[in-house]
């Protein structure tokens, strides 16, 4: 799972009224890895992006992987350098978690993602 | 530029597309849809004055001329309902656009880079919907998987053979036409090698009769040789007979005599009545671009790795993606993935893929999945999510429509039924907080009349404006009327309808919708409610058509003692699959599981 699907992911049990963004439970298994820079696709989904979320997912991800991942601005850039397009690529399509949780910041409902496949069905009793 | 715009353009570059003989009903809308994508718009001929403050810049018009005798095709009531042409008139400017002979090897040889005129630096404009300024008339036409040659008409198109070649050759003598530069260009330098290949559709000539018809085109005498393999050009004379929907002629040129003496001898004679018919229509010209046949079979499903029941076959997923205007980064969802061999075409033609489904078997798979199906042909993986379409707005932020195009096939329940999360009682039970971690979800049966107004409400709210989504659903070729018997949102319209027939009563239907109004959240209810037109009788004609294939199948004769051998093979299978299930569990626990 891509960040940018974390991206447009978010809770909604039962009771929530935000649900956005989620966590990713400290000690997950990512895997960065490093495909061709898609200019076009990164400016176009840079617009569809909550910014504010990326960035602060990104931040508690170098916590732990702070040599893989790379630092984003704290706000979008007026005019983009390639080596920036390059670091949002790398966020956008290159981190991928694998195996983990995805946490819900209002109840702390979790969210199993298992190789890959994060796991959004609610429970018969949260719908 | 201005120079561009003052000049009246003059619609004299005439493109002929043919197209297999398959699918007919998909075939312009496919056509439609790829000239659209490509920034050329299909212009009304008639209304080509009044029109003339509408004209967008950016775009491209052409001319779709009428077909020769059209009436009388349309008098033939045995006759396809759609002839396997179409033609197409551009601006003579298009010639110039790097339509040289290079265009003649297929399409993995790429065309030199030939700027479009009338936009010189891409503008900011054109950011999401990518450049197009390195198109021409055959690179962007081949991407229609129905489209089988894409010919440069040389000469108005006749009704017999003479007439063509003698419309052929008053265009390459007309100084002030195209014709005269083309022809011009094919004999400098001298050394341009050709050939003409003759197709005769729906009836078989002699050799002799081959090189007859030939011989009336001995006036274009080019200096090259004559090559058969890969020449520099090609050139083909097509006379076009009118065929029944499976392709086969109305009026066949040869019928069989059956020997009295010996049953199994089968002679042919020519029927005269038949052999001396005119032509529908005679066609000449120069070859632009012809589809390999083999084009289409490393996509083939049975050279897939990852397979299930209801996988769509290679050939029409890419329509599919044609009709939603896939193309390079266009941001694609399938919300019933399945084994996500829709997707797949999608990815080849450069999207960025997004499948969820509510049955994490299938988008797990065992040991082979629907990523396998994506390594194969070195696409990136797709991003997939276990998420139910009845509660999208809940699995994703709606804030912002970030989908391109939606292509789907939804469980219908012929083969496999449809589910959404929640539970079989009216009151569910309460999960302890101990269990939660790895319960799992309860699914109850999904009818298909929701199934289908939730997926018209998530289009609703992911495409961006003007997305497409392309769907396909199963109902009747008769009794069925699609204005008031498919499903409908009030944010999208439908601008394609192709029916597929199957059998003489079933067939199915690919559906091409259009976002065309913004999503107000706070309208749901009032969306939903207003999906079937005529309630519940219109979800019916669509749906529930297993229910009806089930009783249709009864009524059949011997019908129960098929039944009844069916159940019996059921039961071994099962009995079988227990049996070494027990035999592996043995040695762990012994005894338990004798019984």
């Amino acid at each position: 799972m891509r960040l940018l699907t974390h991206n447009f992911l978010q809770s909604n049990v039962k009771g929530t009224e935000k649900g956005y963004p989620l966590g990713i439970e400290r000690g997950a298994e990512l895997s960065v890895e490093s495909s061709p820079v898609n200019r076009n696709l990164v400016l176009k989904m840079l617009n569809k992006v909550d910014y504010s979320a990326l960035v602060s997912i990104t931040n508690n991800l170098r916590e732990e992987r702070q040599e893989d991942i790379p630092e984003l601005p704290p706000s979008l850039p007026e005019t983009l350098e390639e080596e920036t397009i390059a670091n949002y690529h790398k966020v956008l399509f290159d981190v991928q978690l694998v195996n983990g949780f995805l946490v819900c910041p209002d109840t702390g409902r979790k969210f199993p993602v298992k190789d890959g496949i994060p796991n959004m069905i609610l429970h018969e009793d949260e719908i | 530029m201005s120079d561009q715009k003052n000049e009246k353009e003059d619609f004299e570059y005439v493109v002929l597309v043919e197209f297999a003989h398959k699918h007919l009903d998909f075939l312009l809308p496919e056509l439609l849809s790829v000239l659209e994508m490509n920034g050329v718009i299909i212009q009304q001929h008639d209304k080509e004055e009044e029109k003339e403050e509408d004209i967008d810049d950016s775009k491209s018009y052409c001319h779709m001329l009428p077909l020769p005798n059209e009436e009388r095709y349309h008098q033939e009531t045995k006759a396809a309902p759609q002839r396997a042409f179409a033609l197409l008139a551009f601006p003579s400017s298009w010639y110039h656009k790097g339509n040289s002979h290079a265009q003649l090897r297929p399409e993995k040889h790429t065309q030199p880079p030939e700027e479009r005129q009338k936009d010189p630096e891409p503008s900011k404009e054109e950011k999401d919907k990518g450049s197009s300024s390195t198109k021409t008339i055959a690179s962007f036409l081949s991407r229609c998987v129905l489209v089988r040659r894409v010919i440069e008409l040389w000469g108005k198109p006749g009704t017999t053979i003479p007439e063509m070649a003698e419309n052929t050759q008053q265009w390459i003598k007309d100084k002030t036409s195209l014709g005269a530069t083309i022809y011009h260009e094919i004999c400098h330098p001298p050394t341009q090698s050709w050939k003409l290949t003759i197709q005769t559709l729906g009836a078989k000539y002699t050799r002799q009769e081959h090189d007859d018809m030939r011989a009336n085109f001995a006036f274009l005498d080019f200096p090259g040789k004559v090559q058969m393999k890969q020449p520099d050009h090609e050139f083909i004379l097509i006379r076009e007979m009118e065929l029944d929907t499976q392709g086969n002629p109305l009026y066949p040129r040869h019928g069989q005599l059956q020997q009295e003496h010996d049953k199994s001898q089968h002679q042919t004679t020519i029927i005269p009545q038949h052999d001396q018919r005119l032509p529908l229509a005679c066609y000449f010209g120069r070859v632009l671009w012809a589809r390999d046949k083999n084009s289409m079979e490393r996509y083939d499903l049975k050279n897939r790795v990852y397979l299930g029941p209801t996988s769509m076959d290679a050939e029409l997923s890419f329509v599919m993606a044609n009709l939603g205007q896939v193309q390079e980064d266009s941001v694609v969802l399938d919300p019933f993935v399945g084994t996500g061999s829709i997707l797949v075409s999608c990815a080849i033609r450069g999207a960025y893929c997004v499948g969820t489904d509510i049955d994490i078997r299938v988008l797990r798979g065992k040991e082979e999945n629907i990523y396998s199906n994506f390594q194969q042909f070195q696409l990136p993986r797709p991003e997939l999510i276990r998420s139910d379409n009845a509660i999208y707005h809940r699995h994703f932020r709606t804030s912002e429509p970030w989908v391109d195009t939606i292509v789907t096939d939804p469980p219908y329940g012929i083969r496999a039924g449809a589910r959404k999360s929640g539970s079989r009682l009216d009151q569910p039970r309460v999960i302890p907080e101990e269990h939660r971690h790895d319960h799992i979800p309860q699914t109850k049966p999904y009818c298909v009349a929701d199934v289908m107004a939730d997926l018209l409400d998530v289009a609703a709210r992911a495409l961006v404006m003007g997305g497409r989504m392309v769907y396909v659903i199963p109902s009747f070729a008769k009794d069925f009327n699609p204005d008031e018997d498919l499903p409908q949102h009030d944010c999208l319209t439908v601008i394609h309808l192709s029916f597929q027939p199957f059998t003489q009563d079933l067939g199915r239907r690919m559906v091409t919708m259009k976002k065309v109004h913004d999503y107000d959240p706070k309208m749901r209810e009032t969306y939903l409610a207003k999906t079937w037109k005529n309630g519940p009788a219109s979800a019916e004609k669509c749906a529930n058509i297993r229910e009806k294939l089930m009783e249709a199948a009864k009524l059949k004769p011997g019908y129960e003692e098929k039944s009844r051998v069916r159940k019996q093979k059921r039961k071994e299978h099962k009995e079988q699959k227990k049996k070494a299930k027990l035999e592996i569990n043995k040695p762990q626990d012994g005894q338990k599981s004798e019984e």
